[in-house]
């Protein structure tokens, strides 16, 4: 009978089983909620309901004294939710193209863009056009015109422009996860501007620009840079050092560019609108 | 072996035929992230190579061994045939198609998403569809377990399970609780999205679900050693396990114990409160118990033997151990590194502790020194016991055998002290390459040299462990000894029922999950701490476009 056993009253285990339990979850509970989150340091003993919401993870009221605190300044009013990336989805390439007889004049005629200050466009990320539009039209990014232009244009207009844009070839070289193109360590580049653009600078805190703008790495927003132009490179990393742009969302091209010298933005700028063949086959 | 013969041989060849390609990856990643020149010099590569190595070696091996060893236990222990054999054939191809599917996706280079994919990464479909059908075919493996002890049960009603029975089956339940957390994170969050049915993966919840199955698998794949510790160690080395009570304990335990713990994983993760942090700290804590119960009861068993053998004295009973027997120089090399291991991991599991090695090089040297010393050292005591049982020819040689566990065990060492260090000196992990010339960087050159060192000495280990199985393989037939466990000193005639069954014990972890798990989870369901993915594939949003 296998109840023999089941039930035979020495089986002193369910009593311990349980119990252990209880007082396990009892004593762990009473340090971790009501002690241990109450006296933390640097912190001001909280009151039992506010360490309770601590050690939950529910935010408290900081009880810190108030000091002012500066004018909070946001950098774009565009965040990649699902709601704006289903806005850059939507765009339709027809509708665009027709949109995109506006941008031609400029930035894909080389008379109105001499000193190539400003950037082409074909084969750009949807998302990095969608979002910069959506920039100059909060005025988040300012450059004479194109706050105009993208006043103008609805939010759909901006999706099917960039949409456009994303589906032409051109000189751009598309953001594919490639291979890093010389292969051996980019910390032994001899090239500073190689070195920057695939290792950065650990001492500066600079992180690899490729690790962004490609060509291997990418990152969502971030334009890819090989075969724009270098003189729009330049002018951009100026810019964001000096904070005259400053609509990058969390401040990393402020805070790159900001320790970058005049040379190296030369140098990588041109690295960038100039590469060498190896790396423009690389992304092909 | 009755009809485990096969199930058991085919499993424990898949398992030793991906360890070997693994441990070949293991060794270049080593000398990639050391300032030698390494071949294929490629940080894409590596991150491929790293999840590969990662999946095949946690996932594909343990589970295969776990699963084979188990088939093995039902049968010899219970001293019949399994019951369900036809079910074991066809889960066993359904994780190797698994194994296969995850495989490929990840040698096409669209899957590196690292062995624990944590969202927002976003890898290959084909990978994760493969890891879900091998964690989905090793359930058939669970419910069989479960099935034959049951069965065992209802036709023995006044005899208790055998112990080492009765630990296969607690493994096979404490697999099913761990594989819980990363089936419902692949099935609710990450699949959807791999084959494009969401935008957007909630990357807070897929971490919390994932940490329900980071800390038990761990101890899923140790329960194969710990069998061994208690049934097989005591028999080898000629002696009787110290007590029978204390391993039923320590394996319910270990059940009880591993799983409502996996925060102690995400101790940096900000959306989990401070209470639930210090609660599942707490819990880890209390998994060194049955390991200090059984490296007790080992040493006990082991003094039994040796004092049998004639041993005198304080120590002389360790002398008079047969170290000769792969088994139990295995266990004494194995008893080391989990001492060593053990302290790290004491540090790992402490709130406080935690943030000076959180996500530093001395993590994957704990899990190496762990996982891959303690655990996988009796891995191959167990495939040396086992394959003279399951193919009928003898171990061709025990003589080579034991060069190996040693050259594993100097490896191992060799390997995971440099890299502990590097560890607290700050270098990361999970980077493929490091500048050596920055002054914060060069001290650890001689230490990443000695790790790069250790891991082909580990790659030597590597490659005689499968000359040896092969050449065991095609050896002359003779007549084995049967496999036996070890008695106990007072063999158990009665059990108390909550000794020889779990219901008891799941009841009490099913509440432990619910207070320690309850809360975090659902938290997320409020939070909508949903992100945009990071494609390792990478598509264009814009629809129609390229």
């Amino acid at each position: 009978m296998p109840n023999k056993i089941a039930f035979s009253p020495d089986n002193p285990w369910p009593r311990i089983g349980w119990g252990s339990f209880a007082s396990l979850v009892l004593m762990s509970t009473l340090f971790g909620f009501v002690i241990l989150s109450r006296y933390q340091e640097n912190s001001e003993t909280l009151s039992l309901f506010d360490a309770i919401c601590r050690a939950v993870g529910i935010p408290i009221r900081n009880l810190q004294a108030e000091s002012a605190a500066p004018t909070l300044r946001v950098p774009t009013d565009l965040a990649w939710t699902r709601v704006t990336l289903d806005q850059i989805r939507a765009g339709n390439v027809q509708r665009g193209e027709f949109i995109a007889l506006n941008c031609a004049a400029c930035h894909e005629g080389s008379t109105a863009n001499p000193s190539h200050l400003i950037p082409t466009l074909n084969g750009m990320e949807a998302e990095v056009i969608f979002k910069q539009l959506a920039d100059y039209r909060s005025r988040k990014r300012l450059w004479g015109v194109m706050e105009a232009i993208a006043q103008a244009l609805t939010i759909q207009d901006s999706a099917d422009v960039a949409a456009y844009f994303s589906s032409r070839t051109g000189q751009l070289q598309a953001n594919l996860p490639g291979r890093v193109p010389e292969g051996g360590r980019a910390f032994r580049q001899s090239d500073p501007a190689a070195r920057l653009a695939f290792a950065g600078d650990q001492q500066r805190g600079i992180p690899p620009c490729s690790a962004c703008h490609g060509p291997g790495g990418f990152r969502l927003g971030a334009p890819p840079l090989t075969g724009q132009y270098a003189a729009y490179i330049e002018r951009q990393l100026a810019s964001f050092g000096q904070g005259i742009r400053n609509n990058d969302i969390y401040e990393q091209m402020r805070a790159i560019a900001r320790q970058l010298t005049p040379e190296e933005m030369k140098a990588v700028a041109e690295f960038y609108g100039s590469p060498a063949p190896e790396l423009r086959t690389a992304n092909n | 072996m009755y009809n485990s013969k096969w199930l058991a041989l085919c499993h424990y060849w898949v398992a030793f035929v991906v360890f070997l390609p693994a441990a070949i990856l293991g060794a270049w990643q080593m000398l990639m992230r050391s300032p030698l020149p390494a071949p294929l010099d490629d940080p894409n590569l590596y991150y491929t190579s790293v999840t590969l190595h990662g999946t095949a070696m946690a996932y594909v091996v343990t589970t295969f061994f776990a699963m084979g060893f188990g088939y093995a236990v039902t049968a010899t222990s219970l001293g019949r045939p399994i019951k369900g054999a036809t079910a074991a054939w066809i889960g066993f191809f359904i994780c190797l198609i698994g194994t296969l599917m995850a495989v490929a996706a990840i040698l096409s280079g669209k899957a590196s998403v690292l062995y624990t994919f944590y969202p927002p990464l976003l890898g290959s479909a084909w990978y994760y569809s493969g890891a879900f059908l091998l964690v989905g075919g090793s359930m058939i493996w669970v419910v069989l377990m479960v099935v034959n002890m049951a069965a065992w049960k209802r036709d023995n009603p006044d005899r208790p399970v055998p112990l080492a029975m009765f630990a296969t089956t607690a493994t096979a339940l404490l697999w099913t609780w761990a594989a819980s957390g990363v089936e419902l994170e692949l099935i609710g969050i990450v699949l959807p999205r791999a084959f494009g049915l969401t935008v957007d993966m909630d990357a807070g919840l897929a971490r919390m679900l994932f940490s329900v199955t980071l800390h038990a698998i761990v101890y899923f794949w140790l329960m194969p050693a710990y069998i061994a510790f208690y049934t097989l160690v005591p028999q080898v080395a000629g002696g009787r396990l110290y007590s029978d009570t204390m391993g039923r304990v320590t394996f319910i335990m270990f059940l009880l114990f591993s799983v409502p713990v996996g925060i102690h994983h995400l101790l940096a993760d900000p959306e989990i409160g401070i209470g639930f942090k210090y609660l599942q700290s707490f819990l880890t804590f209390l998994v060194a118990l049955p390991t200090l119960l059984t490296v007790f009861s080992i040493c006990a068993s082991l003094e039994i033997a040796g004092r049998h053998r004639g041993g005198q004295g304080l120590l002389g009973w360790i002398a008079a151990l047969p170290w000769r027997e792969p088994m139990i120089l295995a266990v004494g090399l194995s008893l080391i590194m989990l001492g060593l291991g053990g302290g790290g991991g004491l540090i790992n599991m402490s709130y406080g502790m935690n943030s000076l090695i959180h996500n530093t090089a001395w993590i994957p040297a704990h899990f190496h020194l762990m996982f891959g010393g303690a655990v996988v050292i009796m891995y191959f005591a167990i495939a040396y016991e086992m394959w003279p049982r399951i193919t009928g020819k003898p171990l061709r040689s025990k003589r080579l055998a034991r060069w190996q566990l040693w050259l594993w065990f100097w490896g191992m060492l060799i390997t995971t002290i440099p890299w502990h260090i590097t560890g607290l000196m700050g270098q990361p992990r999970r980077v493929a390459i490091f500048d050596f010339n920055d002054p914060l960087l060069a001290p650890m050159v001689s230490l990443a040299i000695l790790s790069v060192i250790g891991g082909f000495i580990l790659l030597l280990s590597a490659i005689l462990l499968v000359t040896i199985l092969v050449r065991s393989q095609i050896g002359k037939i003779e007549l084995p000894e049967p496999l036996s466990y070890a008695l106990a000193v007072n063999p158990p005639v009665r059990v108390p029922k909550s000794l020889n069954g779990f219901a008891l014990w799941n009841a009490i972890l099913l509440m432990f999950m619910i207070v320690e798990y309850g809360y975090p989870i659902g938290q997320f369901f409020i939070l909508k701490s949903s992100v945009p993915v990071f494609e390792m594939t990478r598509q264009s949003t814009a629809a129609g476009a390229r």
